[in-house]
């Protein structure tokens, strides 16, 4: 989806967001999630099977989420537990209630997730920000997410750098070095990537940087077709929502 | 034949009597006095930490000397904002380590810095961006992400940074330090090709004897922060004693033709400056010898 223009893409998937978030049934969310998948996996032409193991990332998070909504507890066990049980005073468990929200919430969260991965998958990170950057996001922001985004690969591959250093010398080969090894690690990161900024701000220097990172935007054209198809996904999205939701 | 440098033309970048010490106390160059000859190439050799790369900087306005002066053009670099822009604009650094000086994560966006800073319409932009990717030969990395690319990939990027700037003089640091075989004859054959196109200077530093002596117009040979000889490579390369001084081993084809002139197995007497100038003089010998 690479010729789509990244405007495009970034309005669908935000809007997309919105309508997860705004219905939040669990049939939209539900339906969200299909769409998307099927548009990275098919249209995008990412390996299913990598998308899939993206989408068990937020998973821990969603579940240890998720549980705290699903339980609930008071001090009377009259409550309309489903299944439950009595810790000195209070009554602890699941209703019905308690679980319908917590399935609504964990595919909401999911939806959304898929709509960012939607966007990520499918727009090289230049193109997003020169997105932000057409929305007028201050400049202070885009030049610091682009910098950022480039040390994260930086830092990671120092990292991994050290870590092999380290390991090949058996750096963690107990638990007692593996502790001090992690802390040199730690602290070698940083006064790495300290020196790396250094030398990034002379390079930036050495080619006339004058405080500002101004760089070329590649001039997209915008599709009347994949607006359409977009804003016909939308307005079944949204029916299929309200539909469901009345 | 080898060029001889005129030291007459007036010299494009010089510097007089300068000296620079970092923070920490550090003397890294010590009065160094030099001119790098206009529109030629220039090798800086010396052992780590001899100051070359302080001495790059100092070309490029990025270190300001302690004492002594640089000069751009024939003209004194003064330290203030339009000074130092002008100076960053015709002398281009390709630093050693190409992932400090990468910051976009996409390459033709990389590459639009340098020439965007120099305040040229966007067309005129985007015209520098492919021209530079065309002589770098990256043109089919154009929209690859840079921490996708290989150390070699990545050091033609950051040549092509520079190229987009079009300076007058290209300083490289190290250019071929860690590329293969394949990667470092292709850089070099780059800067001949630039050199020889466009007139631009080029000046880098290498440990590389045999590389310098094949490549270069002049030398310099730097140690411990000062120029401890100059000169065209033939006279550097046959001093053994200057060579000793500066820690450095004598080319290949220095010690080869040497031993062959002894044994009589040479025509020429002027040393040859490449592997193929050798074969030559050798076949030359030979046509002679069966001619007799």
């Amino acid at each position: 989806m690479r010729h789509i223009h990244p405007a495009e893409k970034f309005a669908f998937a935000l809007t997309t967001m919105i309508i997860c978030l705004a219905l939040s049934t669990s049939i939209t969310s539900l339906l969200v999630i299909l769409l998307m998948a099927g548009l990275v996996i098919i249209a995008g032409r990412i390996p299913a099977l990598f998308y899939l193991k993206l989408m068990f990332l937020p998973m821990f998070f969603l579940v240890v989420g998720v549980l705290t909504v699903a339980f609930s507890f008071s001090p009377k066990d009259t409550y309309p537990f489903l299944w439950g049980f009595k810790l000195g005073g209070y009554a602890l468990g699941v209703t019905a209630a308690g679980l319908a929200t917590a399935r609504e919430l964990f595919l909401k969260s999911l939806g959304a997730v898929s709509c960012l991965y939607f966007l990520s998958l499918t727009t090289p990170m230049v193109e997003i920000l020169a997105v932000l950057r057409n929305l007028k996001l201050p400049s202070l922001f885009i030049e610091l997410m682009t910098l950022i985004y480039r040390f994260i690969f930086i830092l990671l591959e120092t990292t991994e750098k050290i870590f092999i250093s380290q390991s090949s010398r058996w750096g963690y080969a107990t638990v007692k070095t593996s502790y001090f090894s992690l802390g040199q690690l730690g602290a070698n990161l940083l006064t790495k990537s300290y020196y790396h900024s250094q030398m990034l701000f002379t390079t930036l220097l050495a080619r006339c940087y004058q405080g500002n990172i101004n760089v070329l935007e590649k001039p997209y054209p915008l599709s009347g077709k994949s607006i359409a198809m977009f804003t016909v996904a939308e307005l079944i999205l949204l029916a299929l929502g309200l539909w469901f939701k009345a | 034949m080898r060029w001889y440098v005129q030291l007459k033309s007036k010299p494009i970048l010089e510097a007089r009597e300068i000296s620079f010490s970092y923070a920490d106390g550090t003397q890294a160059l010590d009065k160094i006095s030099l001119s790098i000859p206009r529109g030629k190439k220039t090798a800086f050799l010396g052992p780590n930490g001899a100051g070359k790369t302080t001495l790059f900087l100092h070309f490029n306005g990025i270190l300001k000397p302690n004492r002594g002066k640089v000069c751009y053009d024939g003209r004194e670099v003064r330290y203030n904002h339009t000074s130092l822009l002008n100076l960053r604009k015709n002398v281009g650094i390709v630093f050693q380590d190409p992932e400090t000086q990468l910051f976009s994560s996409s390459v033709w966006q990389e590459i639009s810095f340098g020439p965007v800073n120099l305040g040229l319409p966007k067309e005129k932009v985007w015209e520098r961006v492919n021209q530079a990717m065309a002589e770098a030969g990256i043109t089919d990395l154009r929209d690859k992400p840079t921490h996708f690319l290989s150390y070699g990939q990545k050091k033609r990027v950051a040549i092509a940074d520079i190229l987009a700037m079009k300076p007058k003089v290209l300083i490289c640091d190290e250019p071929t330090a860690w590329l293969d075989v394949k990667c470092a004859a292709q850089t070099m054959e780059l800067f001949d090709l630039i050199n020889h196109t466009t007139g631009v200077t080029i000046i880098f530093s290498t440990h590389d004897v045999d590389l310098a002596y094949s490549w270069a117009d002049y030398i310099f040979l730097i140690k411990n922060g000062k120029i401890i000889a100059e000169g065209i490579p033939e006279h550097i390369f046959y001093n053994q004693r200057l060579l000793a001084e500066a820690e450095l081993d004598r080319p290949w084809l220095v010690d080869i033709y040497e031993e062959l002139k002894r044994k009589g197995w040479v025509a020429s007497n002027v040393p040859p400056s490449t592997k193929q100038e050798l074969l030559e003089q050798i076949r030359e010998k030979n046509v002679m010898v069966t001619n007799d």
